[in-house]
């Protein structure tokens, strides 16, 4: 199709198509913002400027990041009417690159969730089928970029937040090794494992929208110098040798029948190039989701301990100082924002962090460790995104435990700090593609590799 | 100075009660096997580098965000920010 639009009636058509959609996915539209820069773009195009990649393109925000002068609600009834004092740095890289925010995007409150259910906003839908969820926490983000409303979307991943949504709505979306993309904006839920990463539907955007965010940071002291993935690099797919994956993952009880199958043919198609590959052990499922919720449970008790109404939120007045901070939280929060701060403080308790949260840091760096070993053996590890297929809108809050073991194929990565891809291929619910820290580029080769393989 | 505090009060969130959900996901911790259990005999730290340090200066905040941040507190009286009853001795 070869159309030609002016950017203001495509970001109009976009804003409209937002407004209207029954998905969940909108909790502020940039309608004023978004149309004052598409006709800067309009001007430039009929000056015969030249304009850059992402000049004039629609992208939506996961509602986490700062963006000056609009709202940050983290989908929290605390933080409902709080407007950013400043941007965030991915989000100004994306800005200084000319693309056009059209969207704040609802998400699970802070990020905690798995189903984008924890939100103040509705429970977010997925686009193939409105009865489930959207997954999440970046769900709203996730249906966005699978439903058109935006050409890609920014979202945060903690522990699987950007590639579960994306599998579950058969999207691209990437966590990059960590410190690639600077956090500074992006409302701290578990800072060691925290990710900005990008939603869109190709290998394509994620790498040219990956560019335009990398590069170190003096706001972000994690961050570090990144060299830019040329087009040309990932294309070329020769290099990879071996693949390995994880056997206790496929070989668990808990693996869909159908997803356990058609991982297992993906492996056996890619076999067939010529790719040897390779069963890798690793730790069990029930220990990577404790090990990361002990962690991120921790840290969110600790990054959320400014929310009290004091300087900024919604505050609640009460008989004194203290009591106002208790009744502003308790009634402020949503009951799964709740349990994970009361399980950080659990775990950071005298007599609890020496069994509980020391153990999980010796457990994470086990982990990182068997990573280390493996990428010594495998170019790349595949794996599925989740053990089944989305569940029924309302089933999630139910069952907070099942929600948790859930991120079971995702958790570990994060732990890893390893960046990793989730492809729309192999599952219903797409694939993981992982390989050693820094080497984003290989992941994307991979994916590359796979779009003509499966 | 002895005094146990519970998890409500360390949490600032009223009648809170640890989650079963949650404790289940403790015990797994507690009952796992590490090869390594000193945590902090590790070389998966982000650290920054000392020569890489930033500087330590003021940096001043635009007017726009000055005015965002003052938006943002909560109450506002005569051109003054209120804040909740403070502290007693």
């Amino acid at each position: 199709m070869n159309k030609k639009i002016s950017c203001v009636d495509l970001i109009q058509e976009k804003l409209s198509a937002l407004k209207e959609n029954a998905y969940n996915t909108v909790n502020t539209l940039l309608t004023e913002l978004a149309l004052e820069q598409a006709a800067k773009v309009d001007a430039k195009i009929a000056n015969n400027e030249t304009i850059g990649l992402l000049e004039g393109i629609p992208f939506g925000i996961k509602d986490v990041y700062m963006l000056q002068g609009t709202y940050a609600t983290a989908s929290s009834d605390l933080l409902k009417k709080y407007k950013s004092a400043y941007t965030a740095t991915a989000i100004q890289k994306l800005l200084d690159a000319g693309a056009i925010p059209i969207v704040k995007e609802n998400c699970d409150s802070f990020g905690h969730g798995s189903s984008s259910e924890n939100t103040i906003f509705g429970a977010v839908k997925n686009a193939i089928n409105p009865e489930l969820v959207g997954g999440g926490s970046s769900g709203g983000s996730a249906v966005n970029v699978a439903k058109n409303y935006t050409v890609f979307s920014i979202g945060g991943d903690t522990g699987g937040s950007v590639r579960q949504p994306a599998g579950y709505n058969n999207i691209y979306g990437l966590k990059p090794t960590y410190g690639r993309i600077s956090r500074f904006g992006l409302m701290a839920y578990a800072s060691s494992t925290d990710c900005v990463g990008p939603l869109a539907k190709s290998v394509e955007d994620i790498r040219i929208v990956l560019n335009t965010m990398s590069g170190e940071d003096t706001k972000d002291q994690t961050t570090y110098t990144s060299e830019s993935i040329e087009e040309t690099s990932i294309l070329d797919t020769t290099g990879i040798k071996t693949v390995g994956y994880f056997k206790n993952f496929i070989e668990s009880e808990a693996i869909d029948t159908q997803i356990k199958e058609d991982f297992l043919a993906s492996i056996e198609k890619i076999k067939a190039k010529g790719i040897k590959v390779k069963e890798l052990d690793f730790f069990k499922s029930d220990i990577l989701v404790s090990t990361y919720y002990t962690l991120a449970m921790a840290e969110t008790a600790s990054n959320l301990s400014r929310l009290d109404g004091t300087n900024y939120g919604d505050r609640i007045d009460d008989t004194n100082l203290k009591e106002s901070y208790a009744v502003t939280r308790s009634e402020k929060f949503s009951e799964e924002t709740k349990r994970r701060i009361v399980g950080g403080n659990q775990v950071l308790s005298q007599g609890f962090s020496d069994e509980i949260y020391l153990k999980g840091l010796a457990l994470r760096d086990s982990i990182s460790e068997n990573f280390e070993k493996d990428f010594e053996e495998v170019d790349i590890i595949l794996s599925p995104v989740t053990p089944s297929t989305p569940p029924k809108i309302g089933a999630s809050l139910k069952n907070p435990l099942a929600m948790y073991l859930s991120d079971a194929y995702t958790v570990g990565f994060s732990l890893g700090q390893l960046p990793t891809l989730t492809v729309p291929q192999g599952t219903e619910t797409g694939l993981q593609i992982t390989a050693a820290k820094n080497n984003d580029e290989l992941v994307l080769k991979f994916a590359n590799f796979l779009k003509d393989t499966i | 100075m002895s005094k146990i505090m519970t998890v409500d009060v360390l949490s600032s969130i009223k009648g809170a009660q640890p989650s079963e959900a949650v404790n289940r996901l403790f015990d797994v911790i507690k009952n796992a096997q590490t090869t390594n259990n000193n945590s902090f005999n590790n070389n998966h730290n982000n650290c920054v580098s000392i020569n890489n340090l930033r500087n330590d200066e003021v940096i001043e905040s635009s007017t726009l965000e000055k005015q965002i941040i003052k938006e943002n507190f909560p109450k506002e009286k005569d051109g003054y920010l209120v804040v909740s009853k403070v502290i007693e001795a």
